[in-house]
């Protein structure tokens, strides 16, 4: 009797889960260490993430609001990757989808039950056009949408940066770098938290069922694991990766969208607060799973929170990022360790 | 003419930043693996730089320093990518969070400090004074002859006239193949991936202590993905990735220019430039010349991870 390591092309799933667990438990104790001997308290660090986190109503407000934005742009992610695309973007597509529904909240006048449908459609329209030339240049030109996408970040930021500080600038004098307070607000859901977070899920677990359970999902499915395949079995692969990663633009723009409108009432600098980057983590998290998408959220959220609330502690807010990619660093390992399996044989 | 002088002077100096880190990255994807971690390298070295010249007023020390860090960091991710070989992608775009996310840590306590040494512009005697371009070319700090002229050529040397060049671009090629003709694969991926770190956090502390020179959250600006577009614009060939780099630095010098001399264009808008001119320099050239594909082609097995039994 021998034992192996062998490696298969599948991973396994309980693998792949435990490898996320471990990632994490790995990246909050190496963040921990760092803590403590940087001189902090941890139990008191800890009390105090507890208590704005779960611990009072407020903290579980503010985590309705942040795993909004964070399920939809993991779902812009995961979206992507079904057809095989990276969608590196969605903090660019966010601003765009911002932008598109502040405009419309600032010129469009009319009551807020009219306005509101048409800032949904101009946020998701904002996301779309901000993909558009990526998902072209992909499509025909095949030049690398990771690296095109991920560059409109900058200049989302930009001109959101551009519009707040010069011609939509509050002209009221009282902010420094924001518009004025938009005049037509999500309605509430529970407490702060707006229709937006409902709508965010029912979103996910409807795309998941369109991708999972129809001909067209299986298409993309197939399109995205497998071109060569697809094009075989005679899948518009052109077709399948446009329409998919133009989708998946729209919902990074809703994101948007439903931060400044439900969240911020304001477009101001600084307002996609990484969300795009950590909805890649999200997909990731979530292992191409829509519905995986939302749990992968909700973890987010709660770091997300966690460093915002220590941020009264002397903490920095980057060490959500470090962290973040210390979790996606761990989990990528992870994966590919959840390939190899122990195998018992009899010597030959 | 003046203004002739100063934009080439500053795309030079400018440039500098991209034509280091592209060249690390160059290194790396010839032998097969795309490192995205080239933002997160360039964050590590800036703030490794001017944390450096705070306490010990030596600029090369500094340099040094961002290097060792930067090749540290290469090392993490080798062993991650190209030992347990990893997803390339995923743990790339980690070590740009990570590297960001750190150097914004520590960098609160630099923030805004301007960097007490730099590396000087040293005016060449007699070809400083040549008119029209002299001052613009020979009056730059010492890195940049190294990066724009004795690195360019060093790596094309390796790369394309030595055996041991050869090897590597097999290794990037076809890892099965040179692995059969005896070429230590894993070995060669390991090395270079982190030789090319280095030179990206050198990227970074080229940027602190001889460009900016200062530390500020978010001074690396997006420089090293514009990096990672230029090395697949220029072919994966390093004199070519020098000569884009200086034109990158170009579109950035209009930028500076503009807002110096109150051109009547809103600064955000001057500053999105090198972006939307990187976006535009990765899809022109391939819809204006589809012979120039083949030549430019990226090495064969860039991206996949080497199994020696799994076939």
């Amino acid at each position: 009797m021998s034992i192996r390591i062998q490696r298969v092309p599948s991973e396994n799933m309980a693998g792949g889960l435990a490898a996320r667990l471990i990632a994490i438990v790995l990246a909050l104790s190496i963040a921990a260490i760092v803590f403590a001997m940087s001189g902090a308290d941890l139990g008191k660090l800890g009390a105090h993430v507890f208590k704005s986190t779960f611990g009072s109503r407020f903290g579980l407000m503010d985590l309705g609001l942040i795993v909004t934005p964070l399920i939809l742009t993991g779902l812009a992610v995961t979206v992507a990757m079904k057809v095989g695309a990276w969608n590196i973007g969605a903090e660019g597509q966010f601003c765009a989808g911002a932008i598109a529904a502040t405009a419309v909240a600032l010129f469009v006048p009319g009551p807020t039950i009219l306005v509101l449908p048409l800032m949904f459609v101009a946020g998701a329209i904002g996301g779309m056009l901000w993909i558009l030339i990526p998902t072209l240049a992909r499509a025909y030109a095949d030049v690398s949408e990771l690296i095109t996408t991920l560059l409109l970040n900058f200049v989302g930021a930009l001109f959101i940066y551009y519009l707040a500080t010069g011609p939509w600038l509050d002209p009221s004098g009282l902010s420094f770098a924001a518009t004025k307070r938009l005049p037509h607000d999500v309605p509430g859901f529970w407490g702060d938290v707006h229709w937006g977070l409902p709508i965010a899920v029912l979103l996910t677990v409807a795309l998941a069922g369109v991708l999972n359970y129809t001909r067209w999902g299986y298409e993309v499915r197939i399109a995205g694991s497998n071109p060569a395949a697809a094009r075989y079995a005679a899948i518009p692969f052109r077709r399948h990766l446009i329409v998919v990663m133009l989708m998946s633009g729209a919902i990074a723009g809703l994101a948007g969208m439903f931060e400044v409108i439900g969240t911020t009432h304001r477009l101001q600098g600084g307002i996609s607060n990484n969300f795009g980057y950590i909805g890649i983590m999200v997909a990731v998290l979530a292992r191409g799973s829509a519905i995986g998408v939302i749990a992968g959220a909700a973890l987010m959220a709660v770091i997300l929170k966690s460093g915002i609330a220590l941020q009264t502690q002397g903490v920095n807010i980057s060490t959500v990022l470090a962290l973040t990619g210390l979790i996606l660093f761990f989990t990528a390992i992870g994966d590919e360790l959840s390939h190899y399996r122990i195998v018992r044989s009899k010597p030959a | 003419m003046d203004l002739l002088a100063g934009l080439i002077q500053t795309a030079i100096l400018a440039g500098g930043v991209l034509a280091l880190a592209a060249l690390g990255e160059v290194l790396a994807e010839r032998v097969g693996v795309v490192n995205l971690g080239v933002e997160g390298l360039i964050a590590l070295g800036a703030i490794t730089g001017i944390a450096t010249v705070v306490a010990v007023p030596s600029p090369t020390l500094g340099l040094i320093l961002a290097m060792l860090v930067g090749l540290l960091a290469g090392m993490v991710f080798a062993t991650a990518t190209v030992i347990i070989r990893a997803n390339q992608i995923l743990c790339g775009l980690a070590l740009t969070l990570m590297g960001t996310g750190v150097a914004a840590m520590v960098g609160k306590a630099y923030s805004g400090i301007p960097a007490p040494v730099t590396f000087a512009p040293i005016a060449i005697p007699f070809l400083s004074d040549l008119p029209l371009v002299g001052r613009a070319l020979f009056t730059q700090n010492v890195l940049v002859y190294v990066i724009y002229l004795v690195l360019p050529f060093a790596l094309h040397h390796l790369l394309f006239r030595t055996r041991h060049g050869l090897d590597l671009r097999a290794v990037g090629e076809n890892p099965a193949a040179a692995d059969a003709a005896g070429i230590p694969v894993t070995r060669i991926r390991f090395w270079y991936v982190s030789a090319g770190a280095a030179l990206a956090a050198g990227a970074g502390a080229y940027l602190t202590l001889a460009f900016v020179p200062s530390w500020s959250e978010g001074v690396v600006a997006g420089r090293g993905w514009i990096a990672v577009a230029l090395v697949i614009f220029a072919g994966y060939r390093p004199w070519t990735a020098v000569g884009a780099a200086l034109l990158f630095g170009l579109i950035t010098s209009l930028g500076f220019v503009g807002q110096a001399r109150n051109w009547p264009i809103a600064a955000p808008v001057l500053s999105m430039l090198p972006y939307l001119g990187t976006i535009a320099l990765m899809i022109v050239p391939v819809l204006a010349w589809q012979k120039v594909r083949r030549l430019m082609a990226a090495p064969a097995a860039l991206g996949e991870p080497y199994f020696r039994d799994v076939r």
